[in-house]
């Protein structure tokens, strides 16, 4: 009698005295973090604050300028420049990370004997930092003393020019953001195919559907959320990239690889134009922020359709 | 916390925009911007131009070594081989003056970044750093950079010995300016004092040229000619190296001094007026020869080629000549330091139509925080750093060259340390007189000079010269106005 | 039956050669960084495989046995051990309760305060660098851990949330109502239950959080000086001067690469499931 009676008496307690404090209890556990995110909006804040003045260096007291330095980037053809490479550089990595990570995956969910044997290093590439991959790889990519050029002569290709064209620089970025991220995608879509129902499969295997069938058919749009994570998250971070593009080619040959983020922290930092800088960052988040909108939108339909009968 | 600049009129702009309304305008979420006083505490120091008289005044008496002895400064350096020399010194100086230095060095890619941020935010994290003389037209207007004029005419702050006149008056010069566009180096304060220097010289493999009978060329037509015949003659190497990077370090070194010696101009300059001159009839012309010998007899990567790969390149026997710092080349014919040791040679390069030997120069320059809190400590500190004694010791022991002090550039242990480098000392003598910053001083030279610089490679990539550089001129026309 | 079998085995054959072609893709760089970081000075770059390795990079990089190249790498090492760690630990500390109510009330302000924490993975990292680098000096947090912990919480603190929320949303309230009921108090009933049941994601969330954290290279670059710098930034530092060493560098990458490479292979079971969960949903 005791042994029952003894909780149900705590919690009848439990529940009368503390409903208040019931109440206030998913504001206590969330104030932390609340405090954390002021702390961090604030020179977010100061940052958006700053657009509006002219400050730079010549001018270390500024006037407040409105929306004037806005107004100035977006009727500058250098701002509309970044804002196409960023885009070109923003979908192509997506595109290639997506189709190289799904490719992978469905070879590694395979179980085949190269694919339980490597799938444990397949996380290597992210370890390398972005930075650092990159000066390594445009190393490697040097028309003289690099290795690639090197190890490609053989088959005649060897006078790529990587670098040192626009279209070159472009490919090379791609090229390395691609080697350092694309693990990331087929981790995850790894794990959706881990995760799926094998019945349907079973089902579609005993019916005599073809490989291809089955994963058109049945195994994408069950896939599809998993797919549609990855590509937010890496459209969203290529819209802002800066370690790779500024540790290649600083931004060149020329302004071809001028990205947003890069454009912004040569106005800034180089140039010591603060304001016009910060412009750039602020039109940058803004972009990416509608851009998600979009693509999670996007993302809860198919994740209705996943959920599906 | 020192001064702070104000922002005009923020009270009443806090006031006029409500909290609410501005967070909604920014569409954030639920969050508290603070109000007006603490944004003004935040807000970037800096104020315009230097207020008030010198600190130099407050020091009298007789000068003393010791007069700071406790005092700690902090320096922010690049790493360079200039820095590695005063390091292996710095004990001296702290037993001749009690005072702690502390040091912070960057790599030169983001040396810069670090000392643009720390002058601008007015937090004078560090006392001194280095700098080079394009960075005082950058750093100079907003008041960042103390001047040193009476720190230098003080004689109770500056030690006899000091001789400031002993430093070459070209760079001497390139230090100072008045700020007001229109207005020569030389006029105004002294914003930097000179501590090592290169000049721009033709370097080349002095074997390779015996063996194929060459000699260094006197004109610019000569020296596209000769990199061609090295390219196709000389085994494994291509002709001349220059640098070639989106940066205003691609204009600065030969190719600014090739282009002065043509008599080109990047701005005419009218009163307080600057118009470029970059697409002018004989600058188009100059371009095109220039990046007509980049493209048949340069470097295959050339758009990637900074100070190192041009440098390195000459070392690795890749590059028959180069076209850039003095000291780059030195480097690279230090014995047992590369392939190409001991086998280079310097040369003056091409002469100008006029026999102009224009020369354009780059010196790493000591400067300091306009803010500091140390600045009596910091200056005891510039003057020896920037004196005969550890000038003197650098340059022999640990090559910082080129030495800023007439004094040291004529002392026969130094001219002996340096006879081993064929022609280097010769060469440095025929130059130093016409040796000067070729630049017309603005505060938008980093900006200006970098879409030049980005110009270059548009030439490269197979651009019309005179349409790309029409382009430049009218970009630039609207930046400098 | 014959034709399906060798059917099942030419594509074995394909599928074994494709994913060894994207391995060597993958770990060729990697092995080419390893060679580098072996080749001596003057080696850099006249030579591709063939040339005689030396240990002494590393020892040069880590200060060891007379090797100095005056970067004090060894405490960069340190300094992100204890950054990255710090940083993942904060974001657990607040996130995870931050999540578990998101997930389990509906209260005013969730949606938008979600959103906005959201919101900062959108940033570039610009935006908030210049301001901090004012504002940290003022609060004395430049160049300091406390000040990159926090500036880390930007990125892992989204990341946490955002993950851990849906994995809570999967778990059905049963489970707690059941150790209620038996009388645990809340506290108790979550990390009895509750939290074994999101280990997976927190692992992946951890691991992911760390690998930012310890990979980052603009906040370092601009916040920190030389007490709190990076290993990121650090390995960078031997390329200046008038001789770039890239062979240091790649040793001081591999050696870089060791704590996070430790933290996946250990991790590695749990972060496919992690992933999987939490992010699917949303």
């Amino acid at each position: 009698m005791s042994a029952t009676a003894a909780p149900e008496q705590k919690e009848r307690q439990v529940r009368t005295v503390s409903s208040r404090r019931r109440a206030l209890r998913p504001y206590l556990l969330v104030l932390p973090s609340l405090l954390l995110t002021i702390g961090i909006l604030y020179p977010f804040g100061l940052g958006l604050f700053y657009t509006f003045f002219n400050y730079a260096a010549a001018t270390p007291i500024p006037d407040f300028v409105g929306l004037q330095n806005y107004a100035a980037i977006f009727s500058s053809p250098e701002f509309w420049q970044s804002a196409w490479v960023t885009l070109r550089y923003a979908v192509s990595t997506t595109v290639v990370e997506t189709l190289l990570g799904v490719g992978v995956a469905l070879l590694l969910f395979r179980g085949s004997m190269a694919g339980r044997v490597l799938e444990r290093v397949l996380i290597v590439p992210l370890m390398i930092a972005p930075v650092i991959a990159t000066i390594m790889w445009s190393l490697m990519l040097q028309p003289t003393v690099g290795v690639i050029n090197y190890l490609l002569s053989p088959l005649g290709l060897g006078g790529v020019e990587w670098t040192d064209s626009p279209r070159g620089a472009f490919l090379s970025a791609v090229l390395i953001d691609a080697w350092i991220f694309t693990p990331f995608v087929a981790l995850l879509a790894l794990a959706g195919m881990r995760s799926l129902p094998r019945d349907p499969f079973e089902a579609a295997a005993v019916d005599g559907a073809g490989y291809w069938f089955t994963f058109r058919k049945l195994m994408l749009p069950m896939l599809w959320p998993y797919i549609l994570v990855a590509v937010i998250f890496r459209f969203m971070d290529s819209l802002k990239m800066f370690d790779v593009i500024y540790a290649l080619t600083r931004g060149g040959p020329g302004d071809s690889m001028m990205v947003l983020q890069v454009r912004g922290y040569q106005e800034a930092i180089l140039y010591t134009n603060f304001s016009v800088g910060l412009t750039y960052t602020i039109v940058i988040w803004a972009a990416v922020f509608i851009a998600t909108r979009l693509l999670v939108g996007v993302f809860g339909r198919a994740q209705a359709r996943a959920a599906g009968p | 916390m020192g001064e702070r600049g104000r922002l005009p009129g923020e009270d009443g702009l806090a006031a006029r925009i409500s909290r609410a309304q501005f967070l909604r305008k920014a569409g954030l979420g639920a969050a508290a911007l603070s109000g007006a006083p603490l944004l003004a505490s935040c807000a970037f120091g800096g104020t315009g131009g230097q207020s008030g008289e010198s600190e130099a005044k407050d020091i009298s008496g007789s000068f003393d070594w010791k007069r700071e002895e406790g005092a700690t400064i902090r320096l922010l350096l690049n790493k360079h081989p200039y820095t590695d020399a005063l390091l292996a010194d710095l004990n001296s100086f702290k037993e001749k003056t009690g005072i702690d230095v502390e040091h912070d060095i960057f790599p030169e890619e983001n040396y810069f970044d670090k000392v643009t941020l720390d002058l601008s935010s007015g937090q004078a994290n560090y006392d001194a750093f280095m700098l080079g003389a394009y960075m005082v037209w950058q750093y100079g207007p907003p008041g960042w950079l103390e001047d040193f004029k009476p720190w230098i005419e003080n004689e109770s702050a500056t030690n006899a010995d000091y001789d400031w006149e002993d430093v070459l008056p070209n760079l001497r010069a390139a230090d100072s300016w008045s700020f007001k566009v229109g207005d020569p180096l030389g006029t105004g304060g002294q914003w930097a004092l000179p501590w090592g220097f290169e000049t721009n010289a033709i370097a080349y493999r002095s074997d390779v040229f015996d063996k194929l009978g060459l000699k260094p060329a006197e004109t610019l037509d000569e020296l596209v000619e000769l990199a061609a015949v090295l390219s196709d003659k000389a085994e494994g190497m291509y002709g001349i190296a220059v640098r070639g990077t989106r940066s205003w370090a691609t204009i600065h070194p030969g190719f600014m001094t090739q282009y002065s010696r043509m008599g080109e101009k990047d701005y005419d300059v009218e009163g307080s007026n600057l118009t470029p001159a970059m697409n002018s009839p004989t600058s188009v012309d100059f371009h095109d020869k220039w990046m007509g010998m980049v493209k048949d007899s340069g470097p295959p990567n050339w758009t990637q080629y900074t100070w190192y790969q041009v440098g390195s390149d000459l070392g690795a026997q890749k590059a028959a000549m180069i076209f850039d710092a003095d000291i780059n080349s030195y480097f690279q014919n230090q014995p047992g330091s590369t392939p190409a040791a001991g086998k280079i040679a310097w040369h003056p390069g091409p002469k100008g139509p006029d026999g102009s030997l224009a020369t354009n120069l780059w010196v790493w320059s000591l400067g300091m925080n306009a803010k500091s809190q140390n600045k009596s400590a910091a200056w005891l500190f510039l003057q020896w750093a920037t004196g005969k004694e550890h000038l003197r010791k650098a340059a022999l022991e640990k090559n910082h060259v080129d030495p800023v002090r007439k004094s040291i550039a004529e002392d026969p242990a130094f001219k002996d340390v340096m006879a081993r480098n064929e022609n280097y000392i010769d060469t440095f003598n025929q130059l130093i007189d016409s040796t000067g910053i070729q630049f017309t001083p603005q505060p938008k030279f980093f900006d200006t000079t970098t879409s030049w610089a980005a110009t270059l490679q548009e030439i490269y990539r197979g651009a019309d010269a005179k349409g790309a550089l029409d382009s430049l001129a009218s970009d630039l026309k609207s930046q400098i106005a | 039956m014959d034709d399906r079998k060798s059917r099942i085995q030419a594509s074995n054959v394909v599928t074994n050669a494709l994913t060894i072609a994207y391995f060597v893709f993958a770990l060729f760089p990697v092995f080419w960084i390893l060679l580098l970081s072996l080749k001596p000075d003057e080696q850099l770059f006249t030579t591709y495989f063939v040339f005689d390795p030396t240990l002494d990079n590393y020892k040069t990089v880590l200060g060891l046995s007379g090797g100095t190249s005056g970067i004090p790498f060894a405490r960069f090492f340190v300094n992100s051990l204890v950054i990255s760690f710090g940083a993942v630990a904060i974001a657990l500390v607040v996130g995870v309760p931050a999540a578990y109510a998101a997930a389990r009330w509906k209260f005013r302000g969730s949606e938008s305060l979600l959103f906005t924490l959201l919101s900062f993975r959108f940033a570039p990292e610009l935006t908030v660098i210049i301001p901090l680098y004012v504002i940290y000096q003022k609060l004395g947090l430049f160049d300091s851990y406390v000040g990159m912990i926090w500036v880390y919480q930007l990125i892992a603190l989204p990341f946490v949330v955002w993950i851990l929320r849906s994995y809570f949303q999967d778990l059905s309230p049963e489970l707690e109502q059941s150790a209620l009921l038996d009388g645990y108090t809340r506290i108790r009933a979550f990390f009895l239950v509750v939290a074994p049941l999101v280990r997976p994601g927190i692992a992946a969330v951890s691991l992911i959080s760390f690998i930012f954290a310890w990979n980052n290279f603009v906040f370092p670059l601009i916040l920190t000086a030389s007490d709190a710098q990076t290993v990121t930034v650090g390995s960078l530092s031997f390329l200046g001067g008038n001789k770039p060493n890239y062979n240091f560098t790649a040793a001081a990458a591999l050696i870089a690469a060791i704590p996070p490479l430790i933290l996946a292979f250990s991790i590695q079971r749990y972060l496919v499931r992690g992933l999987s969960f939490g992010a699917v949903k949303g």
